[in-house]
């Protein structure tokens, strides 16, 4: 509720980029009428550690890109990855986005046992 | 100082383009070219637009805007792709046609 | 600004050819994202180089809406092959 009220303030904020009073009247109503779907409740501990590792996730993308450009990657191959059970769909989607935002490797598929399937890229000595 | 840095930036997002497009070309797999299409499109195009955020920074609500996007909107894409075109190419029978 | 605009045009031009001659319709789906983002991105190169904060808010809109179209489209191309 609180969570997805601060979101939606935030984008709207970063869109018009005013500060004036009708603006925030206006970006609070927004947010207020648009329609919500299931709320689901998350803990602040959740969220703070989502946090950490998305910030952890940039500088790691990069260095994973680096390392693919030097040396090429031309294997590939599916893995299972375990995730948490019992998680929420934001967490979820968050999962995906992390495992999918660092280039070497992709979430395929989310199946219900509560496993990604992971296509990875790694690289191969030549013979 | 701070032109040199923003050219900086121009400089290696359009080489990730370049290294990242040019895997595009040739016959690997749909889920190969994904990874180096996220380090062109997603890691290059954010190094571009930071770039430009150095240059000028009294734009920076909406090139954060921008960034922020860009990561989950081309991360989001790179899923969607490789489960759609995964799923053709294999197990038809996980997912019967009228649970879809 | 003029030369790196000019070699943003080339990196675009990758994709697109390879869009003209692949005959899979993921790889050209791959291709055509590519485009999108580029194109998002240029956009907001030129908005700089020009300093018309209008087609700025164009590419910040392009980025922002850009993919959902091809997600969905995506979507649509798996039902049909399902059917």
């Amino acid at each position: 509720m609180i969570g997805s009220l601060i979101l939606r303030l935030t984008i709207w904020f970063l869109l018009t980029a005013d500060f004036t009073v009708p603006n925030i009247i206006i970006g609070i109503a927004i947010a207020f009428l648009l329609p919500r779907g299931y709320t689901s409740p998350e803990r602040i501990k959740d969220w703070l550690s989502m946090l950490k590792k998305i910030l952890i996730a940039i500088p790691v993308a990069y260095i994973e890109a680096f390392e693919i450009i030097i040396r090429p990657h031309n294997g590939e191959d599916m893995i299972l990855e375990r995730a948490k059970m019992k998680r929420s769909p934001i967490m979820i989607f968050l999962d995906v986005f992390l495992i999918t935002f660092t280039p070497k490797t992709i979430v395929v598929r989310h199946n219900q046992e509560g496993c990604y399937e992971v296509h990875r890229v790694f690289p191969i000595k030549k013979p | 100082m701070i032109d040199v840095l923003s050219y900086l930036f121009f400089g290696v997002g359009i080489f990730f383009w370049f290294w990242g497009t040019s895997h595009l070309v040739g016959k690997r797999s749909v889920l190969f070219k994904l990874h180096s299409l996220s380090v062109a499109d997603t890691l290059g195009s954010i190094l571009i637009v930071i770039g430009l955020l150095i240059k000028i920074p009294s734009r920076w609500p909406l090139l954060t805007l921008a960034i922020i996007s860009l990561a989950i909107w081309n991360t989001m894409l790179g899923y969607v792709l490789a489960h759609c075109s995964s799923d053709e190419a294999e197990n038809q029978k996980e997912f019967p046609t009228e649970t879809l | 600004m003029n030369l790196l605009l000019i070699a943003m045009i080339a990196a675009m031009l990758i994709p697109m050819y390879q869009a003209l001659k692949d005959d899979d319709i993921w790889q050209k789906m791959l291709a055509l994202g590519s485009i999108s983002s580029k194109a998002g991105i240029m956009t907001l190169f030129i908005s700089v180089l020009r300093d018309d904060w209008m087609i700025g808010a164009v590419g910040a809109i392009i980025l922002t809406v850009g993919n959902a179209g091809l997600m969905l489209l995506a979507h649509i191309i798996k039902r049909m092959d399902d059917l």
